[in-house]
């Protein structure tokens, strides 16, 4: 199947690498031009606002796609990280009184080690168990919080420091952006990267050949939850206030994963392009039709998902061969075997094949 | 030793609502091979069915059930034609993208129509019978009930009527199954309809003892889930005690350790779904799938 798409052009992805580039220093040169409130200009505090929530989505999008879509591991509870980092920067910034860079590496601390407890529990897991497994954690962790009155203030919410410098943020994230997208892009060309994506086209061979999957997949969660929670703190700290509602919400996991598919699950730039793509898309609606937005969010991800499960990336281009994402997306239940739910799953097969 | 035998009979009668709650759940997870992201949202839904039909027509949810059954029926049948039948052959994520979507679409909706102020629901079987210290609500009697002969019916139905047998032999080998003629696509819309039909019956028998409100389904989809998981696809005994175990864990939690109240709840179904899924995974009873042959 050699199909010749606009992206296999070396040509067409080096002028997109070097748009992406221009893109990055226009941005970093707007915050130059921001005018005051009521001032006329078309670089505002709110615009500056709206990219630093583009560059966080990038940014946790991108590490969605590390478990998702380069491991297979289709995380439906991802924003347990962001809402661990903020809480965890918001409790050492009000109860322990750290200073924000301090308590926010303490918030990514506290992400990591939840990732590594949590993930050696759920990513023993394959497939759909996984990805619920995920769910009811984000759930409980947000009962949890609410809970734990005397660390967290419970559903009363805790109030941070109020620190209100926009370009500030706008650089912190556009740099975090960038950096992680580029740490996907080295990533992915790596040895450990190569290991992930074998482990997501057939995990038990992987193993098989004596690589420690187990090993890899819990490193590569807890990197995903080190990044979300980073942004997460990031976003506490802007934010001002956090409470279990708006900070554990379930469209966060959702607008990552729309994000990403959109783009092109498994690729280093389908979550850059999905996230640009998507943030936009939603403002428009969330502008225009502001109740119907979740609806249109829901039926957004139902028909990428029917139609479109490469994304724009991956429909663009046929890089699709190096990094099938067959398990995940293409192949017939029929060619799945049971070991794809789990391996000792004598009940759950979905096809009685056994039998 | 009375707020034991409290515990109990409450966590027995929650049990009771999640046995049927989860039924539905598990027949599409066990026959269809697809995990239902949005069936906490069809339980919510029977439940709007309650309160819409008691707010303009004064009607009990005890009868009311009469008229939400059908209809939810007719939804599933054609949810399952028009949705879920595309994803039916495809990798499982693909499955949970699109419930996952559809929950999200139906609560909103809902949300939309009816607001997000929760709602209740009046019923004329209200009140407690008073056991000498222990008391025991009746309206969750008669969900127990109501859920035991659910039970009861849909095992006959399985077992006996011909349509059951090809719903049990699609579940069993779709390939073998569609070579001695059974229509394999006709078998799935209909048993989703019926699950759909059976979970929004559950939410309309619940509507009295809980307020309806557009996003109450996520914690109950979860439930589900780990109630199945825990009990085996499909199976009915399997629900009906992995029901009555996690009410009975949950109310004993909330009723035993201080200060976490029912918020506790949803933990404990979820540490017991890992120490399940790890230990455990092919669940406690067999349920619709072949014993594997050893």
């Amino acid at each position: 199947m050699s199909r010749h798409l606009i992206l296999d052009n070396p040509g067409v992805r080096r002028a997109g690498l070097f748009l992406t580039a221009l893109a990055v220093v226009v941005l970093a040169i707007l915050p130059v031009f921001v005018v005051e409130r009521g001032q006329e200009g078309f670089v505002t505090n709110s615009l500056l606002f709206n990219f630093t929530q583009m560059f966080m989505m990038i940014a946790m999008a991108a590490s969605w796609n590390l478990t998702g879509g380069f491991t297979g591991y289709v995380d439906f509870g991802h924003a347990v990280w962001f809402g661990i980092g903020a809480y965890g920067t918001g409790v050492f910034m009000t109860k322990v009184g750290l200073s924000f860079p301090v308590a926010t590496a303490g918030g990514v601390v506290v992400s990591v080690v939840a990732a590594l407890l949590i993930g050696s529990a759920t990513l023993r897991l394959r497939g759909p168990y996984f990805s619920i497994a995920m769910l009811a954690t984000f759930v409980a962790t947000r009962e949890i919080i609410r809970i734990a009155k005397p660390l967290t203030d419970g559903g009363e919410g805790m109030t941070l420091p109020p620190y209100l410098n926009r370009p500030l943020f706008f650089y912190v994230t556009l740099i975090l952006a960038v950096l992680v997208v580029a740490m996907t892009w080295w990533l992915r060309r790596t040895q450990f990267g190569a290991t992930l994506i074998a482990i997501r086209e057939d995990e038990i061979g992987a193993d098989m050949r004596g690589i420690n999957t187990t090993l890899h997949k819990i490193t590569v969660f807890a990197i995903s939850a080190a990044i979300t929670g980073l942004v997460g703190g990031l976003w506490a700290y802007q934010n001002t206030f956090i409470d279990p509602d708006i900070v554990f919400i379930e469209r966060r996991t959702l607008d990552i994963i729309i994000a990403t598919i959109l783009g092109g699950l498994g690729t280093v730039a389908g979550p850059v392009i999905g996230s640009v793509v998507f943030y936009w898309l939603r403002d428009l609606v969330w502008s225009h039709f502001l109740h119907y937005h979740l609806i249109v969010t829901g039926g957004l991800l139902i028909a990428l998902v029917l139609w479109v499960p490469e994304g724009i990336v991956g429909s663009l281009s046929d890089r699709s061969g190096a990094t099938p994402l067959s398990r995940l997306l293409h192949r017939n239940r029929e060619e799945q075997s049971e070991d794809d739910l789990i391996e000792t799953a004598g009940g759950s097969d979905p096809d009685g094949t056994e039998s | 030793m009375n707020q034991l035998l409290q515990a109990l009979i409450n966590g027995v009668m929650l049990g009771g609502f999640y046995a049927i709650m989860v039924l539905g759940f598990s027949i599409i997870w066990g026959v269809m091979g697809v995990i239902n992201l949005a069936h906490g949202e069809i339980v919510m839904l029977g439940a709007y069915g309650a309160w819409i039909l008691q707010e303009n027509l004064g009607m009990d949810p005890i009868f009311s059930v009469v008229v939400i059954f059908p209809v939810m029926m007719v939804f599933g049948y054609l949810v399952q034609r028009i949705l879920i039948n595309r994803v039916i052959e495809r990798p499982h994520m693909i499955a949970l993208l699109v419930t996952f979507g559809f929950s999200i679409v139906i609560s909103n909706v809902v949300k939309l129509s009816y607001s997000g102020t929760p709602r209740s629901v009046e019923s004329s079987l209200r009140g407690y019978w008073d056991l000498g210290g222990v008391t025991v609500p009746k309206t969750k009697t008669g969900i127990l009930i109501a859920a035991l002969i659910v039970m009861l019916v849909l095992h006959l139905f399985l077992k006996h009527s011909r349509l059951g047998k090809s719903i049990r032999a699609a579940s069993q080998n779709r390939e073998a199954a569609r070579i001695v003629g059974i229509e394999i696509g006709r078998v799935y819309a209909i048993t989703f309809a019926i699950a759909i039909g059976i979970t929004a019956l559950a939410g309309a028998m619940i509507s009295p003892t809980q307020a309806v409100y557009p996003f109450m389904g996520a914690p109950l989809t979860l439930r589900a889930f780990t109630i199945t998981a825990l009990s085996g696809l499909g199976s009915i005994p399997g629900a009906l005690f992995g029901g009555l175990a996690v009410g009975v864990i949950e109310v004993m939690l909330a009723t035993f350790v201080p200060r976490v109240g029912t918020n506790v709840g949803i933990v404990s179904s979820f540490v017991l779904l890992v120490i399940v899924l790890v230990l455990r995974p092919q669940g406690l009873f067999g349920g619709l799938k072949p014993r594997s042959p050893q």
